[in-house]
């Protein structure tokens, strides 16, 4: 059974990046791609083109967006009744505490920093994958 | 008709009276009669034309039948216009009724009651004039009755004489009562025979209850004794040894009191003998104003005693009639030896001329014009020797005259003064000009007195140009503001509140432009007051400088912000390029070694390398542009806290290692929590890998040896550093070896560097090759007396393997 996990990140670099690593992980993660905040919030409510969007699993949230960034779209994903139980993890490459604050305060469910180097990051992503995508249990699909 | 008479004249009368009155008709007897009548008639006519006197006889019925030459004289008439004229033409009144019959009596008895009486009638001349004339009248027999001779006498003298005579008698009486004194007339009985009115009120008597009275009984001693005959002189000798003196005597009041008089006598012919006047003074006042004077003159010559200058007292002779016991001393004499004497004998020039009048001047005048002023002059003592002294002069009105009383002060210590001070005066005036600083002296009213060349160099103004005119002229504010008493304090205290301290203010030039000064002010004291002296010094230069000081460091800080926001910026920006060149030239090495030739895979391996090193610069130029840009925030932590942090974070290399970390008591300190971690971490990071082989042991501690700071220390057994490199290890991206000997981007101890340096302290290395390295740095205690505890470096070691 795939896991769908929504990426919302708007560097196409640190998307394959992702998806490279996530690949390593677990071949069984189905990884959509949302690239702004706007776009994010449609496919979640299935809005335009993304009327038959899955609804995923798993959210991967990047702070620093344009049109609607991050910290927003995280906002009303936890203040929609229909979307507030998906696990959304941020990640980013910002480790400063005031984004860390702000991020659990909206409740977030997890903050992460991307490292740098590569082994480090497909080490994160493998983590999340551990933790997240097999060890905990994550709640059904409505 | 004949007319036989006989003389009539007052002096004749005797005569007349004593040959008979009665003339005879007969004729026989008349011819010897008449012969003798003849003769007589001749003499009788010739006594009465040389009598002084107007003869005028007149018959019963009142008419002229003779006159005399004189009587002609004095009514002015020829004897023929009044011959047989009524007498009333010429005595118009008082005559004639005297001589009529009239029911009460004969001619006779009328005539006889007139004889022997002057009577004062009026006799008018022929020109209608009158004047006062004194009849006596005797009667004539003759063949005719009786007939009257009247002899005239013209009073008009006499008359004025008594007119004057009362006119002076009144007025000497109007005199009497005005007078100011008491005035007493008394005769040789020593009765009052006449007073004023003031004696009156002197004595409290009416003039009544006095007159006739004994003048002892309101002078009961002195006065009438003096006036009597005694054997040795008679009254008017004795009189006239009392005259023209004051005679102290006592009064007695009408009640019996008494009071003291002064008398002045003098004589006053009199019909009833000499009388002897007496002006009399109540002298109460007089005597009160003596008694007080007498007692003002004790207590005088105790303060003339007293007085702490020499009094020296003269008249207008020039001599000396009073001095004191000061006098005596300053002078070197007694006394007795200077009264008397010639006031030049102590003070020989510049003092008895100022008093003598001369042809310009009265001595009054001469007093006058020295009164006030203290006049310098030399004072001669009666060794010779001679002394400066000061003299103040003032007038003193005595019985004596104008007299002049001086105070003599010696004045020897304060010309010895004046002439250091002159001196001193000229030193201090070297001194000021040569200074190096503008000086100026201000009085209390802010005006300048004094300056030097100095500050006529400043200023750009001579000096004249400065001297009396206000300091705000050249230093507009600040400086006379201080000095000015107010409201709040008194000008000594504003002043003590400025010495001292250098005040920076504005000074204008001549020209009206402006430059910075430095006043340091100090007070002066003078016979003018409190003066302040200012030191100025031009701090233009100094001013720019500290200008151009503030200005770099405002320049340097800017720069030093402006670059540290640009290595956090580019540090931060360029990460996540990086990122991606370095990972994804990982992902193709990783993916396609092997695949592609032997050249892509060292192409590729290099591009990685590059991108790695890349990052890590980045990371660590990241991690100290954070030491700078972080706001420092200290706050009193246990050092050990961070160390424990610190090895947790490095808690792989640790292991991986295998190193052996052990520490001291550490202190509490005041830093930076993150930071302090990140220092302990650096270092000992750098302990772990510059290890050749074996097993890395690392210790570190703290001491304080009575220090403000902590010295903290970390030791290790590494490879250790040339001396050489002591100080470039510290340098930003320095390494002492290649790359791949040992990783890393020579950023570690740069950043503890910066980190300890922003904590205050500093840091050091102790190293010696293959001998380890220790590094030290400092930094601040806190002031508690939990750190006391810490002294020495203690080696109860706590480790965390």
């Amino acid at each position: 059974m795939t896991i769908q996990v929504l990426l919302v990140e708007d560097s196409p670099g640190a998307v394959r990046l992702t998806r490279e690593a996530f690949r390593e992980a677990n071949e069984s993660i189905e990884l959509h791609v949302a690239s702004d905040g706007l776009e994010a919030m449609a496919f979640l409510r299935r809005e335009g083109i993304h009327v038959n969007a899955e609804r995923p699993d798993f959210i991967l949230l990047d702070l620093n967006l344009p049109k609607m960034d991050g910290r927003e779209v995280l906002a009303n994903i936890k203040h929609d009744e229909s979307l507030k139980t998906i696990p959304t993890i941020i990640l980013t490459t910002s480790d400063a505490e005031v984004d860390i604050q702000k991020s659990y305060q909206l409740q977030a469910n997890c903050y992460l920093t991307k490292p740098v180097q590569l082994e480090k990051f497909e080490a994160v992503v493998k983590s999340i994958n551990d933790f997240w995508l097999t060890t905990a249990k994550l709640p059904q699909r409505r | 008709m004949e007319i036989g008479f006989h003389p009539a004249a007052p002096m004749d009368l005797e005569q007349a009276e004593a040959q008979g009155t009665t003339a005879t008709r007969d004729l026989v007897a008349r011819t010897d009669a008449e012969k003798h009548v003849v003769q007589m008639e001749a003499r009788y006519l010739g006594l009465l034309e040389a009598s002084p006197d107007g003869m005028v006889v007149v018959n019963p019925r009142g008419e002229i039948v003779l006159l005399n030459a004189r009587a002609e004289k004095q009514f002015g008439y020829h004897r023929d216009e009044l011959l047989g004229q009524k007498v009333k033409s010429i005595i118009p009144e008082g005559f004639a009724e005297r001589l009529i019959a009239d029911g009460t009596r004969t001619a006779a008895e009328a005539l006889a009651q007139q004889i022997g009486t002057g009577v004062e009638l009026y006799g008018r001349r022929k020109d209608g004039s009158e004047f006062p004339i004194d009849i006596m009248l005797s009667p004539l027999d003759s063949a005719e009755g009786i007939l009257v001779t009247a002899a005239i006498r013209d009073i008009s003298v006499r008359k004025d004489t008594e007119m004057h005579l009362a006119m002076t008698a009144a007025k000497y009486r109007g005199l009497l009562e005005a007078a100011p004194d008491g005035m007493i007339v008394v005769n040789h009985r020593s009765e009052i025979v006449l007073l004023n009115a003031h004696a009156e009120k002197q004595f409290r008597y009416w003039r009544d209850e006095l007159i006739g009275q004994k003048i002892t009984s309101i002078i009961p001693e002195g006065f009438a004794e003096r006036l009597i005959a005694d054997g040795t002189r008679t009254a008017a000798e004795a009189l006239a040894q009392q005259m023209g003196t004051g005679i102290e005597l006592t009064g007695r009041r009408k009640d019996g009191s008494e009071f003291p008089i002064e008398i002045m006598l003098s004589p006053l012919e009199s019909a009833q003998g000499i009388l002897v006047t007496a002006a009399v003074r109540d002298i109460t006042v007089r005597k009160n104003a003596e008694r007080h004077l007498a007692q003002m003159e004790a207590r005088y010559r105790g303060l003339l005693e007293a007085a702490p200058d020499g009094m020296v007292v003269v008249n207008q002779g020039g001599d000396i009639v009073l001095l004191n016991a000061q006098s005596e001393n300053q002078f070197g004499y007694s006394r007795d030896e200077l009264i008397d004497q010639k006031v030049t004998n102590i003070i020989p020039e510049g003092f008895a001329e100022r008093l003598i009048a001369d042809g310009t001047r009265t001595a009054a005048e001469a007093l006058a014009q020295q009164i006030g002023s203290g006049i310098e002059l030399t004072g001669r003592r009666k060794d010779g020797s001679e002394f400066p002294i000061e003299i103040m002069l003032s007038p003193l009105k005595s019985n004596e005259g104008i007299l002049v009383t001086a105070a003599i002060r010696d004045i020897t210590l304060r010309k010895k003064a004046e002439k250091h001070l002159v001196q001193m005066e000229g030193r201090y005036r070297g001194l000021l000009e040569a200074a190096p600083d503008g000086m100026v002296v201000v009085n209390q009213h802010g005006e300048i007195v004094l300056l030097n060349a100095q500050s006529e160099n400043q200023f750009g103004y001579r000096r004249d140009e400065l001297i009396g005119q206000r300091v705000t002229n050249i230093i507009p504010d600040g400086f006379a503001e201080r000095l000015i008493a107010d409201g709040a304090r008194t000008a000594a205290e504003a002043l003590a509140q400025q010495i001292g301290t250098g005040i920076e203010l504005t000074g204008r030039r001549k020209d009206e432009s402006e430059f910075p000064i430095e006043i340091m002010l100090s007070p002066l004291e003078s016979d003018q007051g409190i003066l302040v002296t200012a030191a100025i010094r031009d701090i233009t230069v100094r001013k720019n400088a500290e200008l151009n000081l503030i200005q770099k460091v405002e320049d340097l800080n800017r720069s030093n912000e402006e670059l540290e926001q640009f290595a956090y910026v580019a540090s931060h920006d360029l990460q996540e390029p990086l990122r991606m060149v370095a990972s994804y030239t990982q992902l193709l090495s990783r993916r396609y070694k092997g695949t592609l030739d032997a050249d892509a895979d060292e192409f590729i391996a290099f591009a990685v390398d590059g991108a790695n090193r890349m990052q890590r610069l980045i990371q660590d130029l990241l991690a100290f542009s954070r030491v700078g840009k972080r706001k420092l925030e200290l706050f009193d932590l246990p050092s050990d806290r961070a160390l424990r942090q610190a090895l947790l974070n490095l808690s792989g290399a640790i292991k991986q290692s295998g190193a052996l970390v052990t520490n001291g008591l550490l202190p509490e300190v005041k830093a930076d929590e993150v930071q302090l971690t990140q220092l302990f971490q650096n270092l000992i990071g750098n302990a772990i890998k510059y290890h050749s082989s074996g097993v890395p042991h690392i210790h570190i501690s703290a001491a304080r040896n009575g220090l403000p700071m902590w010295t903290f220390s970390v030791r290790d057994d590494g490879l250790g550093i040339d001396s050489q490199f002591f100080e470039k290890i510290f340098g930003m991206f320095q390494r002492l070896h290649k790359r791949d000997e040992f990783e890393g981007t020579g950023m570690g101890l740069a950043i503890c560097k910066k980190i300890v340096e922003r904590h205050g302290g500093s840091i050091s290395v102790e190293s010696k090759p293959g001998s380890g390295s220790t590094f030290h740095f400092t930094l601040a205690a806190i002031e508690a007396t939990s750190s006391t505890a810490i002294e020495e470096t203690n080696d109860d070691t706590s480790s965390i393997g």
